[in-house]
C-alpha cells in the first residue's frame, strides 16, 4: 500500500482527539490488568466488552480494542515474572528467565527491561505494519498446510532443545502434550477421539486452562509444599534502573526478536505463544554464554517480550488486509466490528483509510502510554511479593478458578485444572520441563490437521518436508536446533582433547 | 527402585493410549484409518522416550530418590490434601450456590488452611472483601454470566 | 473456633434452601422472574452476537420489563446449552441451528428439536461457492461438472466441521448434477477464516462458506463467487447466479433460531410469539441484520416447528449421501 502520507497525517489527527486517547488509556490499562490476571487473556477482556462497544464509533472501538491486546501483552509478563504464574501462552516465555531474576531480588530490574522490550518489539513492528502490510499479508498467504506443519515441528524441537542435558525428558512432556492435543472431534473426518461421552471434551482441552493448571495452580500447591519455610523474609525487589552492561547485552535481542515475532505474528493461527518461545530459543542459542540462560540472564527477558508484543501488533495485517483473524482474540475482534458495521477486508484500505491509520498512530501512542503505566505500576506490583505467601497463594488458587471459568462457563474445566495443577506440582518435583508440554496442547491440533492436509496436497512425506524454499529452510533449522546441543558439546570435548 | 515408578507410569501411559486409538472408530468418509496414524505416531514417541528413561532411572538404581519427599513433611499432606478437598467441594457448589457465596467459602477455608486459624477475622475479611470486588466486577460492570 | 465453623454451615445451610426456593415460583403471570438467553457457545461468535443482540433490543425497545441475561454455554456443538435448557422453565431460551438437527442425526446427541419447543426462526446467512479469481472455472457448474468426471480432482474447503451447512450444501448441488458425491475431497479448516486464507493462498481449488466470508473479498477481485445458495439473486452481489439459475433446484440456509424448553403452556408460546414478532420488526433488529450480512427469515413458532420437521428431512437425507450416516 505504501505510505500514504496524507492519510498518514489524518489519522494522527484522529488518534490524538482527547476521546481516542482516552480509550486508548483505558484499553491499556485494561489490558495490562487483564494479562496478569491467570486466565484472563486478552480474548476474554475484547468478548465481554463487546455489548460496551455496542454505542461507540467503530473507529473508537477498533482503537479500544486494539488497546487491550497489546496492553495484555505488557501485562502478561507481570505475573510470570514476579509470580511465576503466566496468563497466557504468550507470557510463557518470560518465566524462564524473569522468575529467576525475581529470585534474586531482581525483580525491579526484569519488570523494566520486559516493558522497554514491549515498546521496542511494538515499535518494530509499527513501523513493520506501515511499510509492509500488504507484502507481508500475500506472504502469509503463501503459507501452505506444509509450511505451517514444518514451522510446528520447528518450534516444537527448539523448544525440546532447551531442555539441554535431559532431552529425554522434554520429549517425554512433549508427547504427553501432544497426547492431550488429540483429545476432540478430529476435524477432518468428524471421528469423537478420547472424549469419553463428556460433551465438554468434544472441542477439545483449552490449553489456556492447561496453562493455568500447570503454572498457577501447580505453583500454588508447589509453594503450599513448604509454606511455613518461606521465611518473610523483606523481599527484594532491588532497583527498576537497568545498568548500562544490561542494556548493550539485551539490546540486540530486543532489535533482533521485534521483527521476528510481528512476521510469525502476520501468520494466521501462529501467534505470541510461538514468536516468544522461538525468540527465546533462538537468543539462547546465539548467546555468548548460553548456560546464563534460564537462571536470570535479562536478555532471557527482553527478546521474548519484544517478540511477543510485535506479534501482536502483526496479527492486526491479516484482518485488517484480509478479514482473516489470525488469533483467538483478532477473532473476536473482527466479531465486535462486524456488529459495529466495519468489514474489515481488502478494501478497507480504500473504504476507510482513516480507520486504518487512526489505528497504526494509537497502538504508537498506545505503546507509549504503556511503557509509562508499566514502569510506573513497577512499584505497586512489587507490593504483591510483600504479601505473606499463606495469604497471596490462596488468593491465585482462587483468580486461576475465576478466569477458568470465563474461558468456557463450564465447571468440567475446574477438575481439568486440579488435573493439571497435580501435573504440574509433580513435574517440577520431578523436575520435568513443562514449556514442551504446554507447547504441545497449544500446537498439536494444528500440526495433526495441517500435517494431513499436506499429505492430501503432496501425497507423500518426501514431497512435504521438500515442497517449497520455505519448508526446506525449516527442516533445516529444526535439525540444526536439535543438533545443536550435541555439536557445542562435541566441539568442546575437542577442545579439551587438544589442550 | 521407587525411582523406577515414574518412567513405568509413563510407559503405561503410552500403551494405554496407544490401546485406546487402535479401538478409536474408524472414519466414514475417505481413508478409515486416518484419524489413527497421529496417536499412533505419538504414542510411540511416548513410549519410546519413557523407555529410555526407564534405562536411565535403572542405572541410577542405587541412588537415593527423593523428589517426593517434600511431599511428607509436617503440615504438608494435610495441606494439600484438604486443598483438594475444599477445591472439589468448591466445584460442586459453584453452580449450585452461585459464584458470590462458593468462592467466599472456598477462600475462607482455604485461608483456614493455609494461613492457620488465628487471623481469622482477617482471613474472613480478605474472602469476603475480595470474591464480592470480583463478583461485581465480573457480573455488574462487565456483564458477564456467572451463575 | 468452632462457632465459626458452625455459623459458616449455618449460612451454607440458608443459602442452599434459599436457592432452591427461588425455582418453585408459580407460573401463572408468566413472566414473573428474570429472563435468560442461551448463546451455547463462547462470547465472539454468531450465536453469542445474535443472543447479545436479542436481550440489547428487547431492553432499549422495552418489550420486556424483566431482567434479562445471556449466558455462554458452550460445548459440544450447543449440546451443553441445549441439555441445560432442557430441564428450565419457559423463562429461558435459547439460540439454536441446523446442528439441533444434526448432532442427533450424526449420533453426536440424543436431543432432537422434538425435545424443545420451537419458538421462532430469527435469520439466515446464504452460502456460496467461491473459486480464486484465476481458476478457470466459470461458473458452478463448469465445477460441477468437472467433478462428475472425477469426483477428487478438486481440493474444496470448509468449515467447521463434517456435515455442517457449507459441507452439506456443496454436497447437495453436487448430488443434483450427479456426482458422486462421497468420493469428494474436503480438506476441512476450523473456522471460516481458514478456509479464506487456504482459498486466497491457492491451497485450496473451491470454498464453500457462508457469503458473509466471501462477499468483500470478491467485491475487491480476490476471490470469485460462482453461485449461491439464496432463492434469488442477493443484494450486492447481483452478477451471481444463483443454484436455482445455474439448473439445480435447491434453496439452502443457514439459519439460526430460537427454542424454549419442553412442554411450555400456550400461554408462554403466545407470549414469546408476540415478544419475538416485535423484536424482528425494530429498525434495530434491521441493523443488526444488515451489518452481519444476515437476511430476516423470521417464521414463527408454528411455522417454525414444521420448518424443523422439513429440515430434518432433508439433513438425514444429504448426510446419508455424504456418506456420513447409515
Amino acid at each position: 500500500m505504501g505510505v500514504d502520507f496524507q492519510s498518514f497525517i489524518e489519522g494522527l489527527t484522529t488518534a490524538i482527539q482527547p476521546m481516542n486517547l482516552l480509550w486508548v488509556l483505558i484499553g491499556g490499562f485494561l489490558g495490562t490488568v487483564v494479562g496478569m490476571l491467570p486466565g484472563l487473556g486478552p480474548a476474554t477482556a475484547v468478548a465481554v466488552l463487546i455489548p460496551i462497544t455496542f454505542g461507540m464509533d467503530s473507529t473508537s472501538a477498533l482503537v479500544l480494542m486494539a488497546a487491550i491486546y497489546y496492553g495484555a501483552m505488557y501485562g502478561g509478563s507481570r505475573s510470570s515474572i514476579l509470580l511465576n504464574t503466566p496468563g497466557d501462552g504468550s507470557a510463557i516465555a518470560a518465566t524462564f528467565d524473569g522468575y529467576p531474576m525475581t529470585q534474586q531480588g531482581r525483580a525491579g530490574q526484569a519488570l523494566t527491561i520486559s516493558a522497554i522490550a514491549s515498546l521496542i518489539g511494538g515499535t518494530v513492528a509499527i513501523i513493520g505494519f506501515i511499510l509492509l502490510a500488504k507484502p507481508l499479508a500475500s506472504f502469509a498467504l503463501d503459507f501452505g498446510p506444509a509450511e505451517y506443519f514444518l514451522l510446528l515441528v520447528f518450534t516444537l524441537s527448539a523448544i525440546v532443545s532447551l531442555s539441554k542435558g535431559n532431552m529425554v525428558k522434554g520429549f517425554i512432556s512433549m508427547s504427553i502434550g501432544l497426547l492431550l492435543s488429540t483429545v476432540g472431534i478430529d476435524l477432518q473426518t468428524g471421528v469423537y477421539r478420547f472424549t469419553f461421552d463428556i460433551p465438554q471434551l468434544s472441542e477439545g482441552i483449552d490449553f489456556l486452562v492447561v496453562i493455568i493448571g500447570v503454572y498457577a495452580v501447580g505453583e500454588v500447591l508447589y509453594n503450599f509444599l513448604n509454606i511455613d519455610d518461606i521465611k518473610k523474609e523483606k523481599s527484594k525487589v532491588g532497583k527498576k534502573g537497568i545498568t548500562r552492561e544490561q542494556w548493550k547485552s539485551s539490546k540486540w535481542p530486543m532489535f533482533r526478536q521485534g521483527p521476528i515475532g510481528f512476521l510469525i505474528g502476520v501468520l494466521p493461527g501462529a501467534g505470541g505463544s510461538i514468536a516468544s518461545m522461538l525468540s527465546y530459543t533462538t537468543e539462547q542459542q546465539l548467546s555468548k554464554n548460553p548456560d546464563k540462560f534460564g537462571k536470570g540472564a535479562i536478555e532471557g527477558v527482553a527478546a521474548p517480550e519484544s517478540s511477543n508484543n510485535a506479534a501482536s501488533v502483526g496479527a492486526f495485517i491479516p484482518l485488517l488486509t484480509m478479514g482473516i483473524p489470525g488469533s483467538g482474540t483478532t477473532a473476536v475482534i473482527l466479531g465486535a466490528l462486524i456488529m459495529l458495521g466495519l468489514q474489515p477486508g481488502p478494501l478497507l484500505f480504500e473504504n476507510n483509510p482513516d480507520t486504518v491509520w487512526t489505528l497504526v498512530n494509537s497502538m504508537f501512542i498506545g505503546n507509549l502510554f504503556l511503557v509509562v503505566i508499566n514502569i510506573l505500576l513497577i512499584g505497586l506490583l512489587v507490593r504483591i511479593l510483600d504479601t505473606p505467601p499463606k495469604i497471596l497463594y490462596p488468593l491465585i488458587l482462587v483468580l486461576a478458578f475465576i478466569g477458568t471459568y470465563t474461558l468456557s462457563y463450564s465447571i468440567i474445566d475446574f477438575y481439568i485444572l486440579v488435573i493439571f495443577g497435580v501435573i504440574g506440582v509433580v513435574m517440577k518435583l520431578l523436575k520435568f520441563p513443562v514449556a514442551p508440554l504446554i507447547l504441545g496442547v497449544i500446537v498439536g491440533s494444528d500440526m495433526e490437521q495441517n500435517f494431513r492436509k499436506s499429505i492430501v496436497a503432496h501425497d507423500n512425506f518426501i514431497n512435504i518436508l521438500f515442497a517449497s524454499p520455505i519448508t526446506i529452510t525449516l527442516l533445516i533449522m529444526t535439525v540444526l536446533s536439535i543438533a545443536y546441543p550435541f555439536i557445542v558439546e562435541w566441539v568442546k570435548k575437542l577442545k579439551q582433547g587438544r589442550a | 527402585m521407587a525411582r523406577l515408578i515414574v518412567p513405568s507410569f509413563f510407559i503405561t501411559i503410552g500403551i494405554v493410549y496407544l490401546v485406546l486409538t487402535f479401538n478409536l472408530p474408524r472414519s466414514r468418509t475417505g481413508d478409515p484409518t486416518a484419524p489413527l496414524y497421529f496417536p499412533l505416531l505419538i504414542g510411540g514417541i511416548l513410549v519410546l522416550f519413557s523407555i529410555i528413561y526407564f534405562v536411565q532411572e535403572w542405572r541410577k538404581r542405587d541412588e537415593k530418590f527423593e523428589a517426593f519427599k517434600a511431599l511428607f513433611v509436617g503440615r504438608t499432606p494435610f495441606i494439600i490434601v484438604s486443598t483438594l478437598i475444599m477445591i472439589f467441594v468448591y466445584t460442586f457448589l459453584f453452580e449450585r450456590i452461585g459464584f458470590l457465596f462458593s468462592t467466599i467459602i472456598f477462600l475462607t477455608a482455604l485461608l483456614f488452611i493455609v494461613n492457620g486459624r488465628k487471623p481469622w477475622i482477617k482471613n474472613i475479611l480478605i474472602s469476603v472483601l475480595f470474591s464480592v470486588v470480583f463478583w461485581y466486577a465480573f457480573s455488574e460492570l462487565l456483564n458477564v454470566s456467572l451463575p | 473456633m468452632k462457632k465459626y465453623i458452625g455459623a459458616i454451615l449455618v449460612l451454607l445451610a440458608v443459602f442452599i434452601a434459599g436457592c432452591s426456593d427461588e425455582s418453585s415460583g408459580s407460573a401463572q403471570n408468566f413472566p414473573n422472574g428474570n429472563i435468560e438467553i442461551i448463546a451455547p457457545a463462547t462470547p465472539g461468535g454468531g450465536w453469542d452476537a445474535t443472543a447479545r443482540a436479542m436481550q440489547k433490543i428487547f431492553d432499549d425497545e422495552g418489550l420486556i420489563e424483566e431482567n434479562i441475561n445471556v449466558s455462554n454455554k458452550p460445548g459440544g456443538g450447543g449440546e451443553v446449552g441445549w441439555q441445560y435448557l432442557k430441564n428450565q422453565d419457559a423463562h429461558t431460551i435459547s439460540i439454536n441451528s441446523s446442528l439441533v438437527i444434526t448432532n442427533n442425526l450424526l449420533g453426536q446427541s440424543d436431543l432432537t428439536y422434538e425435545d424443545f419447543t420451537p419458538l421462532g426462526i430469527l435469520s439466515t446467512e446464504w452460502i456460496s461457492v467461491a473459486v480464486p479469481p484465476d481458476s478457470s472455472f466459470g461458473s458452478g457448474k463448469e465445477i460441477m461438472q468437472q467433478l462428475k468426471k472425477d469426483p477428487t480432482s478438486l481440493k474444496i474447503g470448509v468449515a467447521p466441521s463434517l456435515g455442517n451447512n457449507d459441507h452439506l450444501s456443496f454436497v447437495q448441488a453436487a448430488k443434483e448434477f450427479g456426482v458422486d458425491v462421497s468420493k469428494l475431497e474436503f480438506m476441512v479448516y476450523e473456522s471460516g477464516g481458514d478456509v479464506l486464507t487456504a482459498l486466497l493462498g491457492g491451497h485450496v481449488d473451491v470454498a464453500s462458506m457462508s457469503v458473509s466470508e466471501s462477499k468483500e473479498q470478491h467485491l475487491a477481485g480476490e476471490l470469485e463467487i460462482l453461485a449461491v445458495s439464496s432463492e434469488e439473486r442477493i443484494e450486492g452481489l447481483e452478477e451471481v447466479k444463483t443454484w436455482k439459475e445455474q439448473g439445480v433446484d435447491m434453496v439452502f440456509p443457514h439459519w439460526r433460531g430460537i427454542m424454549g424448553p419442553p412442554d411450555m403452556t400456550e400461554e408462554e408460546i403466545a407470549y414469546w410469539d408476540e415478544k419475538i414478532g416485535k423484536m424482528v420488526e425494530s429498525e434495530a433488529w434491521q441493523e443488526v441484520m444488515k451489518n452481519n450480512e444476515w437476511e430476516p427469515y423470521y417464521h414463527n413458532s408454528e411455522e417454525s416447528k414444521k420448518f424443523l420437521a422439513e429440515q430434518t428431512e432433508k439433513y438425514q437425507e444429504l448426510l446419508q449421501q455424504a456418506g456420513l450416516t447409515e
